[in-house]
């Protein structure tokens, strides 16, 4: 059985890969992309987590799979939300750049 | 008796009447006034023979314990708040009440009478004028509030009513405010009057504390049975008098009221014969058991009554303005009022102010017919008037000599009564000085008589006329009474034993002629009307010399003894350089400072705090990260202490 740490590293690397990406990134899409990974990444470490603990003979809890299922339909619905939502934006101002988008300030 | 409070209720009901529906009406609704008016005086004559036939028996009423005579209260309750458990109440009980004595059934007599009669005249006087529904409307309530003022048996609605008789006299003062200056005129009465009245509240309250109520009886009796200390009476009694001595004009804020003829000339005679000033001797009259409590406090009603009479008499000398004249004899009669009230004459001042209140009444509405007809007030370019308006000659006459002091005619009466106190109770230079005065005020009556109606005949004022039917009615009926008041303080056959047995204070005043002070008053009376004889309508005596000889003395008299000039030189170096002050203050200190100062902190603030507001998504972002990461140290950091 692999140890935990390698699937908890390979999550961290990829929460720190869409952190970045999120931050870096000009594209809406792409940081609209960078967030699905930071999920995703979320989504290992708990189904790593879940099944670590059963493989040591602990009652079987199904929490960590739950929680996962619902991050992956609230990222779909995110997704369709937020792509209606940069459509929209492209149509109105013909750019996805964050960096060109910022008229809700003072 | 009961219903006496429908006096002034009628009237109160036509005001809202006229104002909302008197330009639908005929008249402009000037008859619902009159109406009203009528209807009070009804009630009143119903609610004086009333009163006259009761006794101490009667509901309500009983011989007041101050001035001996029968008194009648009857009130209910306004509002009460806190508790009136037992006897030991800490609340606060506010009642409506009427008060009935003699006094105030001769005033509401007098208020309703001359208030009809000049409410009857303005219907020919102000007849075309563009606001004369609401000249009626103002009329109704200025009459209204006076008669409330009269009736009230607590200090309280005494104020309330003092307060509305007094923005009444502003309104109607006021009343043709396209000339500046009627409106300066009406402004001064009500700034004037506003002072004596900061006096009056404080009088009230201060009644009010040492009491606990505001009911004037109750005061009365504090100041009887020494519960109140002579210090707070003197004090208590000096406040009211202020307000009284704003009201009636006594010096020294008499400037009110010569300037108060800028109003309509009926307006005049309400204010100077039934309303406003004479509110003020009711005031002091009314409140009689304080002012003897104090003692001193009528020294001073005394001396201000004796300056006011005498100062107010030699102005009226030298004024050229028929309607100045009168306003001045009206200081100068409210002045005699004040000193008899000083000198323990309460019956001869209540006397004196209804025979002054129906002649003067009288005068001034001769006077408005005056106006009327030649639009001229200057005595110096009127004269031989007597041959185109024979009647306002005649009616003018009777209040001129009324006033004056010739006998048989109703001021004589009372101005002997006045005489009499004077000289029982003060020293002998108030006698000397009052009979001065006396002769004074026959002297400027002559004058105003002679100038205006004998002598020559100005040819512009040929085609003058005669009042017209409601002004020379009117005229006529307070003729008749400016005639025969008088008469009223004899001893007549039967049960009426003269005035001075019905108002009096503490001790029935019998019918009495002292023959010196008589003889000695009908001859200066006399004597000044033939002077003035001779001066003015004969032409025989000049006094150009005279006048060369006190030059500097008649320029002060005619400047009206520079009053004005220093009250101007007050208000511009010491009200309005300390009202600089306090502005600047205001604008620099409170404005500046204390308001724009934290609101100036607020936006600085603001401004300095926005700049984390970037719009742009990734710095958002950065933010939720790196406050994520600052959390999750600081649970870890936590976790591990």
């Amino acid at each position: 059985m692999m140890p935990l740490v390698y699937f908890q590293i390979l999550s961290a690397i990829l929460f720190g890969i869409g952190a970045y990406g999120v931050l870096a990134r000009r594209s809406a899409v792409l940081i609209l992309m960078s967030i699905e990974l930071m999920l995703n990444a979320a989504n290992i470490n708990l189904i790593a987590v879940a099944a670590h603990r059963e493989g040591l003979g602990h009652f079987a809890n199904f929490d960590g799979h739950i929680i996962a299922i619902f991050i992956i339909t609230i990222a779909a619905a995110e997704v369709g939300l937020a792509m209606a939502i940069i459509l929209r934006m492209f149509r109105n101002r013909g750019t996805v750049d964050v960096s060109q988008i910022n008229v809700m300030k003072w | 008796m009961e219903w006496a409070w429908l006096i002034p209720v009628f009237s109160f009901i036509a005001v809202p009447l006229i104002v909302v529906l008197g330009p639908r009406l005929p008249a402009k609704g000037a008859f619902l006034a009159i109406l009203a008016m009528l209807g009070g005086l009804i009630v009143f004559a119903m609610v004086a023979v009333d009163f006259l036939q009761s006794g101490s028996n009667t509901n309500g009423c009983g011989i007041s314990e101050f001035t001996k005579s029968l008194t009648c209260l009857y009130s209910i309750n306004w509002f009460e708040a806190g508790s009136f458990v037992g006897d030991s109440s800490d609340g606060i009980r506010l009642v409506w009440g009427m008060l009935l004595d003699p006094l105030t059934v001769l005033i509401l007599g007098l208020i309703t009478i001359v208030a009809l009669m000049v409410q009857i005249y303005s219907l020919g006087y102000m007849h075309g004028d563009p606001r004369f529904g609401w000249y009626y409307a103002f009329h109704a309530l200025f009459a209204a509030s006076m008669l409330t003022l009269v009736l009230a048996d607590n200090f309280l609605l005494l104020y309330v009513a003092w307060e509305l008789v007094g923005v009444c006299s502003y309104l109607l003062i006021g009343f043709w405010f396209e000339r500046p200056s009627a409106r300066d005129a009406a402004k001064k009465a009500f700034i004037v009057t506003r002072l004596g009245d900061v006096g009056l509240l404080i009088g009230i309250l201060l009644l009010w504390s040492e009491v606990g109520s505001f009911s004037m009886v109750a005061a009365f009796e504090a100041a009887n049975n020494g519960s109140m200390s002579q210090l707070t009476a003197t004090v208590a009694s000096l406040l009211l008098f202020a307000g009284a001595a704003g009201k009636s004009a006594q010096f020294p804020m008499h400037v009110w009221l010569p300037d108060a003829m800028e109003g309509p000339t009926p307006v005049s005679a309400l204010i100077h014969a039934a309303t406003m000033v004479i509110a003020g001797v009711y005031l002091v009259a009314r409140s009689y058991p304080i002012f003897v409590a104090s003692g001193d406090a009528l020294t001073v009603v005394a001396w201000i009554g004796l300056i006011t009479a005498f100062g107010a008499a030699t102005i009226a000398l030298t004024a050229t303005d028929l309607k100045r004249i009168l306003a001045y004899s009206t200081i100068s009669h409210l002045g005699l009022m004040m000193l008899s009230l000083g000198a323990f004459g309460y019956t001869a001042a209540v006397f004196h102010l209804l025979a002054h209140g129906f002649s003067k009444a009288l005068l001034f509405l001769g006077a408005g017919s005056v106006m009327h007809s030649i639009d001229e007030l200057d005595i110096r370019k009127m004269g031989g008037l007597r041959k185109v308006m024979p009647l306002t000659a005649l009616l003018f006459s009777i209040g001129a000599l009324s006033l004056g002091g010739i006998p048989i005619l109703s001021g004589f009466w009372s101005k002997d009564e006045i005489l009499i106190a004077v000289s029982e109770h003060l020293p002998p230079a108030f006698i000397i000085l009052t009979f001065m005065v006396a002769f004074m005020s026959a002297l400027y009556m002559g004058r105003a008589m002679f100038a205006v109606f004998f002598g020559n005949l100005n040819p512009e004022h040929e085609h003058a006329h005669d009042a017209p039917m409601s002004m020379a009615v009117t005229m006529s009926i307070l003729g008749v009474f400016a005639l025969v008041f008088g008469l009223v303080s004899l001893d007549w056959p039967g049960n009426f034993d003269g005035i001075g047995t019905l108002v009096y204070f503490e001790k029935e005043l019998h019918f009495h002629l002292v023959p010196w002070i008589a003889g000695l008053s009908t001859i200066l009376a006399v004597s000044a009307f033939v002077l003035a004889y001779f001066i003015y309508a004969r032409k025989r005596i000049s006094l150009d010399s005279t006048r060369a000889k006190f030059n500097w003395l008649h320029k002060a008299v005619e400047n009206k003894y520079y009053f004005d000039e220093c009250y101007q030189w007050i208000v511009e170096a010491i009200v309005l350089t300390s009202a600089r002050l306090l502005g600047l203050f205001d604008r620099a200190i409170v404005n500046d400072i204390g308001v724009n100062g934290p609101g100036w902190i607020v936006k600085k603030v603001g401004i300095s705090m926005k700049i984390h507001i970037t719009g742009h998504v990734y710095s958002y972002a950065l933010g939720t990260m790196l406050g994520t990461i600052v959390l999750g140290v600081m649970w870890w950091l936590r976790s591990v202490g």
